[in-house]
């Protein structure tokens, strides 16, 4: 259970969303199994140790976003939690550090589309989910004068 | 080969057309066949949530991705076009830009839902502006079979909001429901813009952005029950009552409404008399047999397919009606070697373009119907003599059709910008819910060279010949998408919108260049113009009833018999138009 909340300390750095507001998308195990089985080996597992060892705070998160190996790793996990979409890791990253066949573009799956945290910041919801009701869109939208 | 059976009438397809028309045959208790090229997987709520789901897991979330092809029965696509691959050979100059789809319900399982009314001059272009050609028939003609069709597709409008450029309703009508409320954010553009006036060559035109009906269900006017979602199966339907019976805001009418709180043709059928109506799915029609002697069709040969292959069956009917889609219709035709020279000529499509910004505060976006609202003070004027006609839709999606947001404002904020954190979000939150985006669809009028044929050399898996596409956007509707760029621009300028319009920066789109403007457009998916109706065996393929004038118990229905389409999606007339070719077959056969 370590590392579920280490990976839900890092996702709420990097995604500016609270740890419950992570946890009530439900997604949180599948993207931790998204990681761990589309990255090489161990990569997964630096990016947790690494975010750790380094205090877990903003500059622990400064530090891995500048980091050439795991910066690229945690933009797809931002990617991950904001459009519930994986991109292929970049060619020069692969060289690199290796591949996966996992490592393509795709939809993780329909209910990562559902979860994706981009619909929420606007203040709305993923198209044909959560509808919010007749009428609803006209009324101003949530945090606006 | 089968047994061949008989029915009094024959449908080729199951979209808009053919079910409205197999419907009313059916209730006049005549026995209808419907043979659909496409599978029929929507009737159960469930089957139609295996649709929502794999639209939830499409790569590219565009109108086709709820509806995948049978092989069997192959359709364009909108990645096709990119490619220039696929179902369609396209023959140019011109890039078509349009898809639909083969399937029980046709295009209207993903259509948008706009059901606007042509208007009365749209009727009669040639003699008003001398371009274009005139229709057999006038607006008023029309007008009592659009109520009809209003009523039969469970249409959202109040008639107050809908009396301009000389439309008019039957005394006393108002539409079966009430108008969908306008979204927060046409509101805000409404306030923005008010008072503006643009002048595209006729004079200046007030500007104002207006309600327009859309199939969608909203608040039933007295003695209307909406129809929502429609659950089919052999031990009758389990689905809890109420679903769908109003649209609750899923932004997602096109590609799937999760509800079916938007029209389908699905829901025409299934209220359809099973005793009269009966319908074969994953059946293609390949041939029309003509009697030789009186010139009559005598039949319709089909490939039925499974898995396994297909079998060849033959079918009989006291008339034969053809609403595959204009594209199909035409395809059939020549592939039977029918209908003389006009057969497959005047295609046309409503080239639209884009343009997008971002509003000086938040308007909401992403939420609601894809759009509730429109500008139609461009669809009439004077100035159609010199250029086409055009119509705005004001989204409420955001930058979702434009440049595939909100996927990519947040791949610029995290790759681009650099953005995490508490940053990233406060940069989309402030960014998603300003987005504003306008589709401008541009008239197109007839020309005998934009042409679908035929191409033997290319079949699909079936061995059908698939169809070829000539197309090219003349002067007339390039100066029309002059003149709409301009009037985007004076309403962005006007409400304070940063214009953001980057073709570059958007979603594909095929270009055309006028002078040194270059347009980006997409297609529409009007397909029209394939059979055209008019006067006589000489300028057309049908008459005014859509009946072939050269084969009397053969109609051929849909967008296709259009002969000119002005600015209102076409589906309201098609469905008008059919519902008046049912009036006057089934007439026909009751005297015979």
């Amino acid at each position: 259970m370590q590392s579920n909340d280490s990976f839900l300390a890092l996702s709420a750095a990097l995604t500016g969303f609270s740890t419950l507001d992570l946890l009530g998308t439900g997604m949180a195990q599948e993207y931790q199994r998204t990681l761990d089985a589309t990255l090489p080996p161990g990569i997964y597992r630096e990016l947790l140790e690494t975010w750790a060892s380094a205090g877990g705070g903003e500059a622990a998160t400064d530090q891995i976003m500048g980091d050439p190996k795991l910066g690229p790793v945690a933009r797809n996990l931002i990617q991950l939690w904001y459009c519930g979409t994986w991109s292929a890791m970049p060619d020069d990253w692969r060289s690199a550090y290796g591949t996966t066949p996992l490592d393509m573009s795709r939809v993780v799956s329909p209910e990562a589309f559902q979860a994706g945290l981009q619909w929420a910041v606007a203040g709305a919801h993923a198209p044909a989910s959560g509808q919010q009701g007749f009428a609803a869109w006209a009324l101003p939208p949530e945090g606006s004068s | 080969m089968s047994d061949e059976e008989w029915y009094d009438v024959v449908v080729v397809g199951a979209g808009v057309a053919g079910a409205l028309i197999a419907k009313a045959v059916s209730d006049a208790k005549l026995t209808a066949l419907v043979l659909e090229a496409g599978p029929e997987r929507a009737t159960s709520f469930d089957g139609y949530q295996r649709h929502v789901r794999h639209f939830y897991a499409a790569a590219a979330k565009n109108a086709e991705s709820a509806w995948p092809p049978d092989p069997h029965a192959p359709q364009p696509d909108t990645a096709d076009i990119r490619q220039g691959s696929g179902y369609f050979i396209q023959r140019g100059p011109d890039r078509y830009g349009s898809s639909y789809t083969r399937a029980r319900g046709g295009s209207t399982l993903h259509w948008l839902g706009v059901s606007l009314r042509m208007l009365p001059e749209d009727f009669g272009i040639r003699t008003r502006y001398g371009v274009g050609r005139d229709w057999p028939i006038g607006y008023d003609e029309l007008e009592p079979y659009y109520r009809k069709a209003e009523v039969a597709m469970g249409v959202s409008a109040d008639v107050a909001d809908q009396r301009y450029h000389g439309l008019t309703f039957g005394e006393g009508y108002d539409y079966p429901m009430r108008r969908l409320p306008l979204s927060y954010s046409d509101t805000k553009l409404a306030e923005a813009i008010a008072g503006l006036t643009v002048d595209v060559g006729a004079g200046p035109v007030p500007v104002t952005v207006r309600s327009y009906p859309a199939a969608r269900n909203s608040t039933p006017r007295p003695g209307y029950r909406p129809i929502g979602t429609i659950d089919k199966r052999p031990e009758g339907g389990e689905v809890e009552m109420f679903v769908g019976e109003r649209c609750a805001g899923n932004t997602s009418c096109t590609p799937i409404c999760p509800i079916q709180a938007k029209y389908n043709a699905g829901r025409t059928l299934t209220q359809a008399d099973d005793t009269y109506l009966r319908l074969i799915p994953q059946a293609v029609v390949s041939h029309i047999d003509i009697d030789s002697e009186s010139g009559q069709v005598s039949g319709l040969t089909y490939l039925r397919y499974d898995d396994s292959g297909f079998t060849i069956h033959r079918v009989r009917g006291g008339a034969y009606v053809l609403a595959a889609h204009a594209v199909e219709n035409a395809k059939l035709m020549l592939l039977s070697g029918l209908g003389g020279q006009h057969v497959g000529r005047n295609l046309m499509d409503h080239p639209a373009l884009y343009a997008w910004g971002l509003a000086p505060e938040p308007i909401g976006a992403f939420r609601g119907p894809l759009s509730t609202a429109g500008i139609e003070e461009l669809r009439a004027g004077a100035f159609r003599s010199q250029h086409a006609a055009f119509r705005f839709d004001v989204g409420n999606d955001g930058w979702r059709a434009t440049t595939g947001a909100p996927d990519t404002t947040v791949a610029a904020a995290i790759r681009q910008q650099g953005l995490y954190g508490p940053r990233l979000r406060e940069s989309l939150a402030a960014a998603l819910s300003r987005q504003v985006r306008l589709s401008l669809a541009v008239e197109q009028l007839p020309d005998p060279a934009n042409q679908v044929t035929i191409d033997p050399s290319q079949r699909d898996p079936l061995g059908i010949p698939r169809p070829a596409i000539s197309y090219q956007i003349d002067d007339y509707t390039k100066a029309g998408m002059a003149a709409a760029t301009q009037v985007a621009q004076a309403i962005f300028q006007r409400a304070g919108i940063a214009d953001c319009t980057d073709h570059a920066s958007g979603t594909w789109f095929p270009t055309v260049t006028w002078g040194d403007q270059v347009f980006a457009y997409h297609g529409m998916g009007h397909f029209a113009g394939t059979h055209a109706m008019g006067s006589g065996p000489h300028d057309s393929v049908v008459d005014s009833y859509q009946r072939s004038w050269e084969h009397r118990n053969l109609y051929l229905v849909g967008s296709g018999s259009m002969p000119t389409m002005g600015t209102s999606n076409p589906t309201l007339t098609l469905a008008a138009l059919a519902i008046r070719t049912a009036e006057q077959l089934i007439a026909s056969m009751s005297r015979g």
